[in-house]
């Protein structure tokens, strides 16, 4: 259950994102997840629902993406997607790899309305 | 863009530049529950606490038994409670850290709470990290944790001397293990009949003169 301590921090940082750009309401979330840090996207959505209660993105949407793991072989020099987390290079069959994607934690946007008008923003977080 | 994880990581990294300033190895020991991470610790302290100046946090989701156990070793144990919590994070190894008397010490073996999933994506600001598993809980581990075992400077593979008793497959857990990190020691070890020890002993010991 590692989704609910990720979830805190998450909306700790929309807070204060909102905060710092005088929202009122935040409207949406986009984040994106590399697969090796086994998200379970049902039950993050679950505990970011349970966790913004009372706050100003109790109504927030949150778009989750999950990022394939991508790796460069160090011994072919093959950039590859795999999709198993069998950590062998299709090309070769070297296991000395180097991850280039796949452990991000990353909130790509958060998108809210201003305080002083209903215009909307798209904060890049 | 930013990083969810960023404040871990930020005080994670606070606590790696003092622990380094100060000359302390940090050692995050990551299992399931009941692989023997208390009892690997119970073991290297009784071998290592009169040659190295040694201290343990305890991280536990309730109760101090853990450290009930290690208590006779008369080494410093601090008590983590995470009530409930499935894994520690900077932020509790960071408060606890000045109960230590850091410039007295070679290492502080942090105990996580048992589980493989969680505690391997939150940096504590450990010098590096130790995955423990055993022949008891089957040899599928590697696969289905691939972070840990990616991300672990070592792994201790304990119970071997159970391993007749149980279906745990070696070439299969060596198999797995060489394909999600191919570089990484495997020691095989029994902390309770004293297999192997003495190259983890040899090991962490390398570990401590190399910091």
């Amino acid at each position: 259950m590692h989704e609910l301590k990720i979830a805190e921090e998450l909306i700790g940082i929309i807070i204060e994102v909102a905060e710092s750009e005088n929202l009122k309401k935040v409207t949406k979330v986009n984040i994106q997840f590399g697969k090796m840090i086994q998200i379970v996207p049902d039950i993050f959505e679950f505990v970011f629902e349970s966790a913004v209660k009372g706050t100003l993105a109790k109504n927030a949407k949150l778009k989750l993406e999950i990022l394939p793991v991508v790796f460069v072989c160090n011994k072919c020099k093959e950039e590859a997607e795999i999709d198993d987390l069998f950590f062998v290079c299709p090309r070769c069959g070297s296991n000395d790899l180097e991850l280039i994607q796949g452990r991000e934690t990353i909130i790509e946007s958060i998108e809210g309305e201003k305080n002083t008008n209903s215009q909307k923003l798209i904060a890049k977080a | 863009m930013k990083n969810v994880l960023d404040r871990n990581k930020n005080k994670a990294n606070e606590v790696r530049n003092l622990l380094k300033e100060k000359g302390v190895l940090m050692v995050n020991m990551i299992s399931s529950p009941g692989a023997g991470k208390t009892t690997l610790l119970e073991k290297t302290l009784g071998k290592l606490k009169d040659r190295y100046k040694l201290a343990v946090i305890e991280g536990d989701i309730a109760t101090d038994r853990d450290a009930q156990r290690l208590k006779d070793h008369g080494v410093p144990i601090v008590v983590i409670n995470t009530e409930g919590g499935c894994h520690l994070d900077s932020h509790s190894i960071s408060k606890v850290l000045p109960e230590f008397d850091l410039d007295n010490l070679d290492v502080i073996f942090v105990e996580n709470v048992g589980n493989l999933v969680c505690p391997s994506h939150f940096d504590l600001g450990e010098t590096f990290k130790l995955a423990l598993v055993s022949t008891t809980e089957g040899d599928d581990k590697p696969i289905k944790y691939p972070m840990l075992f990616r991300e672990a400077k070592v792994i201790l593979l304990n119970k071997i001397d159970l391993i007749e008793y149980t279906n745990f497959n070696k070439s299969s857990f060596n198999k797995d293990l060489n394909n999600v990190n191919g570089k990484v020691p495997l020691l095989e070890i029994s902390c309770t009949q004293n297999i192997g020890m003495e190259k983890w002993y040899d090991w962490i010991i390398n570990q401590i003169i190399s910091k």
